[in-house]
């Protein structure tokens, strides 16, 4: 029982304000809030410090929450990828004949590849679903624009996520089904960021794209250095992030000769 | 064709993703890696489901796993900062508190965002936690049991953090 001339405590105030009290408890507190001006004040402080808190959590966090879209289609595809490792040995001997037969359309698209079908890929390359292409070292603009989400440069240089990371294999298979190769080897390619994580590009499927391993020249490590440097130029304030992003999504190749200053690779 | 155990996962994502990002984000993660870490959560919790494991309080299992992840994630940071030689002395990276307001940003607020900036930085962190996860909707048992603390010790921090505030006010 409550004595009329002590207060509550600011934890009993909150707990009576969250119905976090025990009902016994609860009536006592609300019989003395009826009764007790100086509590009732600052029940009401309380309640409004609560007010100003959520609404500058809110404020300043809800600009900050990139779209769902690509992260709930990455969480979709490592779910399915986990669902398929996880099937009956029935469905992994079907996988293993399917794997046979995916060997025989590689080795056709290397073949074609070192006829050659050349090391730099055209930029008229057809993006018609279902059309057999060898991609070589250039993306298909209107498959892989390039998606980035919404980071600052602080933000991309303290990161401690992995540059590269795997991308799981049925999603590869669902850039392989874009790019109209559904049947290639997934071992001759890399399925690559086009604008690296490290730069804040998206796990979106129009952020991926198959980098050949067969090409000579323009291949993924040398990629990899330009995203190095990039990414040294974006931590060290000497290059705008949205340029970054922009000159290595709209022509990567370009933009190594433009950071390197060279025509051909260093490497 | 997904699975109806994908697709609860799925579901599950879209009812939690944006109240476990902003958490991941008061306590300091960056979107980047907050993004990455839901990830592993909703993975998790695929296995954890798919063991048959207990379905009771997801809401709470999933805040607990994001929460560890996000420690992970903490002192990684602290590890790397001091292999670069750094102090280590200042740990708490936020992204949500102010690091230091210039004046321009300082004019564009009205000082009592401004006065309650100033009393969330020095808040110490596990009190910060309490807060965001209050306001994320989870109950004072919940948060008990994301951040390992007993029932009357979650009230008393953000008794204490509201204080601060009401404090703050009355200056």
């Amino acid at each position: 029982m409550l004595s009329k001339d002590s207060h509550l405590s600011d934890q009993e105030l909150l707990l009576a304000a969250d119905g976090g009290l025990p009902p016994v408890r609860a009536e006592e507190v609300a019989s003395h809030l009826a009764a007790c001006w100086t509590c009732r004040v600052r029940k009401g402080e309380i309640e409004e410090a609560i007010r100003d808190f959520v609404q500058a959590y809110r404020g300043d966090l809800d600009p900050l929450l990139p779209s769902p879209a690509g992260p709930r289609a990455l969480l979709k595809a490592q779910l399915a990828e986990m669902t398929a490792e996880m099937a009956s040995p029935t469905q992994s001997w079907r996988a293993w004949r399917s794997h046979v037969a995916t060997l025989r359309y590689a080795g056709a698209a290397l073949f074609v590849a070192f006829l050659g079908l050349g090391i730099y890929f055209s930029p008229a390359f057809p993006s018609r679903r279902g059309l057999h292409v060898v991609p070589m070292s250039f993306p298909e603009p209107s498959l892989t624009p390039g998606v980035a989400v919404a980071v600052n440069p602080e933000q991309v240089c303290r990161s401690t996520r992995p540059k590269n990371r795997i991308v799981p294999a049925s999603l590869q298979r669902r850039v392989f089904e874009e790019y109209g190769i559904a049947g290639a080897e997934p071992r001759a390619y890399e399925v690559d960021y086009l604008i690296t994580p490290a730069l804040g590009g998206a796990d979106d499927i129009r952020n991926l794209w198959p980098q050949s391993y067969s090409s000579a020249v323009w291949n993924a490590r040398v990629k990899d250095a330009l995203e190095d440097r990039l990414h040294d130029l974006v931590c060290d304030g000497r290059l705008d992030l949205a340029t970054a992003q922009r000159d290595i999504s709209s022509d990567w190749i370009a933009a190594y000769k433009k950071y390197f200053e060279t025509d051909r690779p260093l490497q | 064709m997904p699975t109806p155990l994908e697709e609860e996962i799925v579901a599950l994502f879209d009812q939690m993703r944006e109240r476990l990002l902003r958490y991941l984000l008061s306590t300091g993660v960056p979107v980047h890696d907050g993004e990455e870490i839901i990830q592993e959560v909703f993975l998790a919790l695929f296995r954890h489901l798919q063991r048959g494991k207990s379905r009771r309080n997801l809401r709470a299992w999933v805040f607990q796993v994001a929460h560890n992840l996000s420690v992970k994630h903490y002192l990684a940071k602290q590890r790397d900062r001091q292999n670069l030689g750094g102090s280590g002395a200042a740990l708490v990276d936020d992204s949500f508190v102010d690091q230091a307001p210039n004046p321009e940003d300082q004019l564009s607020r009205n000082q009592r965002h401004a006065r309650l900036q100033s009393v969330l930085r020095a808040l110490p962190e596990q009190d910060r936690r309490c807060l965001s996860l209050r306001a994320e909707g989870l109950t004072y048992r919940e948060i008990g049991r994301v951040l390992d603390m007993s029932l009357g010790a979650v009230a008393l921090s953000l008794a204490r953090s509201l204080a601060r505030f009401a404090r703050a006010e009355e200056r």
